[in-house]
């Protein structure tokens, strides 16, 4: 927490108070078990629609896909690129850059450890942006209320890609990248 | 032993003494940065988290967005934006934007301006630790920038169905992001515990 460093017997930090591991406890189990979570909620994130459009009384559902699809439609292609990087490709590259980050350290892999760490390191600092669609919907859902003419309702599917968001984010936070260099270390001494 | 971090990465011992004022220590090994040091971090902290406050006042009480069409007019404010989630019966992603985009970054900057004022008095104070410790914990879940950046294109998607107005509290807002960015990366995580040890030890 504080980047104190104390005896590896000290179970209590002695700068911050906060409890001491070597690594982060059972990381791979917690970061698995996220990952599963998230994956799950991923399916009906894309199948049910994020936001309804109502206008002049016929509602209409957009997908996160859709809405990408729909904004190419309007002439903006480089917002649609925006928010299909941060909606479509980065929570699944994330979950896929996660799941060999936990494959590679179950399977002792020494090979590219500098590539892993910085691996690690972007899906942590990438995570928070896949918030940009629920923020966007949020905000449509505010602003479009013009009675009968134009309205805007939120759908299910931004209760659950907020949840895979977040749950992805606490993932890369309960892995512990230091894992990747023990392997190295262990065959070093080994050797 | 007092000079060395262990690499958060990859757990590499590194001796950071070297480092001066303006420069910045990554990790020899995996390239994860390390630290970065200022002379006058907590000078440089007070005075972006309280200008970001300042901002973040004016970003609440004025005219966030506005849109028309036909005659028809719809006027929201910053605190509006997550509310109206609420009333659509998602209480839970309307809190979970609040907190994202308003509470934890508010928090964070307040926290900032009390931890230098502290620091700034030049003695040890029982708050400091508990201080640093929600500073950085808060600093991983504050999501302005992506606000902004949302903003813009819900922006485009809607300017082709009806009229969009930027109000003076979404220029709030901007001034408010960027000092909160400047104030949380001037806030070296590893020369603010080294400080407060400092003062814990005189």
């Amino acid at each position: 927490m504080c980047l104190k460093m104390a005896p590896a017997d000290v179970h209590q930090c002695p700068r911050c108070g906060s409890a001491m591991h070597l690594r982060k406890s059972d990381s791979i189990q917690r970061t698995l078990a996220l990952l599963i979570t998230a994956c799950l909620l991923y399916i009906p994130a894309n199948l049910y629609p994020v936001m309804y459009t109502d206008s002049l009384g016929s509602a209409e559902g957009t997908t996160i896909m859709g809405g990408v699809v729909l904004l190419i439609n309007l002439g903006s292609a480089p917002v649609a690129l925006v928010i299909f990087i941060f909606s479509v490709m980065v929570p699944s590259a994330k979950l896929m850059a996660m799941f060999y980050l936990v494959w590679s350290v179950q399977q002792q892999s020494s090979l590219d450890l500098r590539k892993r760490s910085t691996l690690y390191r972007i899906t942590e600092f990438v995570g928070k942006w896949s918030m940009v669609d629920i923020f966007v919907v949020t905000i449509l859902v505010a602003l479009v209320q013009l009675g009968g003419i134009l309205m805007i309702k939120p759908g299910i599917a931004a209760l659950l890609f907020a949840g895979v968001v977040i749950i992805t984010m606490i993932a890369a936070e309960n892995f512990d990248s230091r894992l990747i260099w023990d392997n190295m270390e262990e065959k070093n001494s080994a050797n | 032993m007092g000079n060395e971090i262990a690499c958060q990465s990859c757990d590499l011992l590194v001796n950071v003494a070297a480092t001066k004022h303006g420069e910045s220590a990554s990790c020899p090994r995996c390239g994860c940065f390390l630290t970065r040091c200022y002379d006058d971090t907590t000078r440089r902290v007070l005075a972006y988290s309280s200008a970001g406050l300042m901002f973040l006042v004016f970003a609440s009480s004025y005219s966030f967005l506005s849109l028309s069409k036909s005659g028809v007019e719809s006027n929201i404010t910053l605190l509006q934006t997550p509310a109206a989630l609420w009333s659509y019966g998602m209480p839970e992603v309307g809190a979970l934007v609040a907190a994202f985009i308003i509470v934890i970054p508010a928090t964070v900057l307040a926290m900032m301006a009390a931890l230098c004022i502290l620091i700034n008095q030049g003695r040890y104070h029982s708050w400091l630790v508990p201080l640093a410790k929600g500073i950085f914990l808060g600093q991983q879940w504050s999501m302005v920038e992506v606000f902004i950046i949302a903003v813009i294109v819900a922006m485009v998607k809607i300017a082709a169905m009806a009229t969009v107005v930027i109000g003076i509290s979404f220029w709030a807002y901007a001034a408010f992001t960027v000092c909160f960015t400047l104030a949380v990366s001037s806030l070296d995580r590893y020369q603010c515990w080294e400080r407060i040890e400092a003062l814990r030890a005189q």
